[in-house]
């Protein structure tokens, strides 16, 4: 990896203790790369700022996952009874009906 | 948990659902940029969860599982999307002061834009890692791919994010 791809890691924090030292010394003496640097710290800023904004789910998320968990539960039962009460006939009238 | 939902515990089930809802949620957010969509995306991932909960082993944890479904339904959901609630409707600021908040707002914002322009694996990546905070091997195991792809996923994200927005 070549040293502007590790920018973005030098600013998250997440090299090892060789790369970062190589990274330093590289920033002393290329402006370029401190250009790069502070570009990427800009960025850093903003994807910490995204993460900090709170994104609500809407209030009944969890009562209309639970309405179709009971369907679904009782689907697979009433499936599940057929198959044992008529076998093939009784598999045959689930799919024909579209419950499975 | 887990286990008692695998047995057939619905009340277990919807306690994860209850758990892990606004994370799940959140993810399918900034994927979509879109609340219903997002919404319907939580929904239809949480219900395929329930049906294959057997599949689920504890290789991972059951979030990042969650969050593999998630990605999944929510690339599903792309390609037939409506057209998007402005995020400002849905982002609700946590700091109260109103000049903040604005700031704050557009950055944001700028930023939910310029995530929509990334290719799709390389846009995930740097959602799952930089916004939701997740390590690479989570990022990784959600994406169902090598760690060293994902990762490289995530640089190539963030430098298409730098050339954009900085």
């Amino acid at each position: 990896m070549n040293l502007e791809e590790l920018l973005p890691d030098y600013v998250a924090g997440e090299l090892s203790d060789d790369e970062r030292e190589r990274v330093r010394a590289a920033l002393q003496t290329s402006p370029q790369l401190w250009a790069e640097l502070a570009r990427y710290q800009q960025l850093f800023l903003l994807l910490a700022a995204t993460s900090a904004q709170e994104v609500s789910a809407p209030g009944d998320l969890h009562a209309r996952i639970a309405r179709q968990v009971a369907l679904r539960s009782f689907l697979n039962r009433a499936a599940s009874l057929a198959n044992e009460l008529l076998g093939a006939y009784g598999r045959a009238l689930v799919y024909y009906l579209g419950l499975r | 948990m887990v286990a008692q939902a695998q047995d057939g515990d619905r009340k277990a089930f919807s306690e994860l659902v209850r758990r892990h809802q606004t994370a799940i949620y959140r993810v399918c957010f900034r994927i979509l940029c879109d609340a219903e969509d997002a919404a319907d995306a939580t929904q239809e991932a949480f219900m395929r969860a329930y049906d294959k909960l057997s599949t689920f082993h504890n290789q991972s944890a059951f979030r990042t599982w969650m969050t593999r479904v998630a990605v999944n339904v929510s690339l599903n959901a792309r390609s037939h999307q409506r057209d998007g609630v402005p995020l400002d409707d849905m982002l609700v600021a946590a700091d109260p002061s109103v000049e903040d908040t604005v700031v704050r707002a557009e950055a944001v914002q700028q930023l939910h834009g310029a995530l929509q322009g990334l290719p799709f694996n390389h846009r995930v990546a740097v959602i799952l890692r930089d916004l939701e905070g997740l390590s690479y091997r989570e990022v990784a195991q959600a994406l169902g791919v090598p760690e060293g792809t994902a990762k490289g996923w995530a640089h190539r994200g963030r430098a298409q994010l730098k050339e954009l927005l900085t």
